[in-house]
């Protein structure tokens, strides 16, 4: 396989958020990713603390000169997430526009990070430019359902209107669209979140095909901080690797969520209980 | 296995040098790499061009302090191919001529290689360090010992001019270790074939493997430079074989083409065959 990601996304110096969470997955899957580190942090924003650098909009565009001026400015893949300038957004897309003239079977997957449950975490002045330039250039997306929300206008009730959001976002661009995470009710209990999918494509024949599922998640009690990118970055695997097969897709992308979440919480557990002597003391009593 | 490693050395956007070629041969060995990117070039610098931002020492001390305030600056191995480690690759240049500024020497000689544990110079870079000349096998071992009475317990001459018994068509590379800062336990050489091309990150790589292998097998150094070496045979091998047929009949393959094929050579970091013998002297 030689297939060649250029990924834009932060860096930390520890863990696993952005190009942190997504290239060593991709590269073990023998995908060639390029990365370009929109930010060096120390680690990421949920510790009590972080510190570092952030990448301006020229110096993103220094960096794409070098690539181009080589003649090595082709990708099959563009994978963008978490972003908090408006200039920086903007020279993204521009650089993924010109990279899609280069390539026009490239494909673009971008995570739509504007917020979580009910409130934005980036500024609003993004929300636009994802709306107008953004959207319209992926190929494929990955929004929460607050995401989903923002960029159709539409309010998310049912798995009905999940499904007529996920038609008007393919009306804005992206052929795949997949609603990470919902409010909705659980056919399964509340124990477990419900993810959507969507895909549109052209058959051999001619006619343009809709494959539409939902997957039952099982929660779990802790907040993870990384999930999202490699959710992304999977997607963009699965999907490369069943192009015609968004069940398949999602199945193995979830699924690979599950086991790293499963063994994160464990380990994690298992820390706290070294950690905290007068815990274990008291289990031992 | 719960090893922490801190990797300071370049990040290019594309190919493998620096923490590129560093980080995912380490990850897939088990290892956890935390990297700090000292510059964050589009490509390395023996392309046509390139373009990107460096680092300074007030930037990586920031970096830094984010880590410690956090309380999690506890790491096992810092690697680096620049500055300040416990493995540490210094790189001072080849073939008889410096490529970083002069005015590093004397910061290696005096603070950078007392603090490392494992050191991988190369021919040049050990006559630079240690003042001494290296014409034969015996001023080799010389020089390693004298690298020893600096500071590390472990150095490796990656390549040298040396003449190897198996002909012209290998290099000879050569390394020592010692255990307790007194003495010396193992002295090993290897005849590594000599591949027709010009390689970028391989000496990154080299570093990387040296410190997963010497971990692996710690009171072994015959095996984990077997291991190393013989990772690098492969990665060059499949390296070569896919430039030569990207660039074409009679045509030598650009740097782009002969960007390592570190992705593919997966199966190789894991378990690789071994391909080469040391030989314990």
């Amino acid at each position: 396989m030689d297939c060649r990601v250029l990924s834009v996304q932060s860096h930390v110096v520890r863990g696993y958020v952005g190009n942190k969470s997504a290239s060593f997955p991709l590269q073990v899957l023998g995908f060639e990713v390029d990365t370009i580190n929109s930010v060096q942090f120390s680690n990421h924003t949920g510790y009590e603390h972080w510190k570092g650098q952030v990448l301006t909009a020229d110096e993103l565009h220094v960096l794409y000169e070098g690539i181009k001026l080589n003649n090595v400015n082709q990708y099959d893949y563009v994978l963008t997430g978490y972003t908090r300038d408006d200039s920086f957004l903007d020279m993204v897309v521009d650089i993924v526009q010109e990279l899609k003239r280069a390539n026009p079977n490239l494909v673009y997957v971008c995570d739509p990070v504007l917020g979580d449950n009910g409130a934005m975490y980036v500024p609003e002045n993004l929300l636009p430019i994802y709306r107008c330039k953004v959207v319209p250039a992926a190929d494929i997306i990955t929004p929460n359902q607050f995401e989903a929300e923002l960029l159709t206008g539409r309010n998310i009730s049912s798995e009905k209107d999940a499904v007529e959001v996920m038609n008007l976002l393919h009306s804005m661009g992206p052929d795949t669209v997949v609603i990470t995470s919902s409010d909705l009710p659980s056919p399964l209990g509340d124990q477990y979140l419900v993810a959507l999918g969507s895909q549109k494509r052209v058959t051999a024949d001619g006619t343009m095909v809709t494959q539409q599922i939902r997957m039952d998640i099982p929660r779990v009690d802790a907040v993870f901080v990384g999930t999202g990118d490699l959710f992304a970055a999977m997607l963009l695997a699965w999907t490369h690797l069943h192009p015609d097969n968004l069940k398949m897709a999602c199945e193995k992308t979830v699924s690979v969520l599950c086991h790293v979440i499963k063994r994160t919480i464990t380990y994690a557990k298992g820390k706290i209980f070294f950690r905290k002597p007068n815990i274990a003391k008291f289990l031992l009593e």
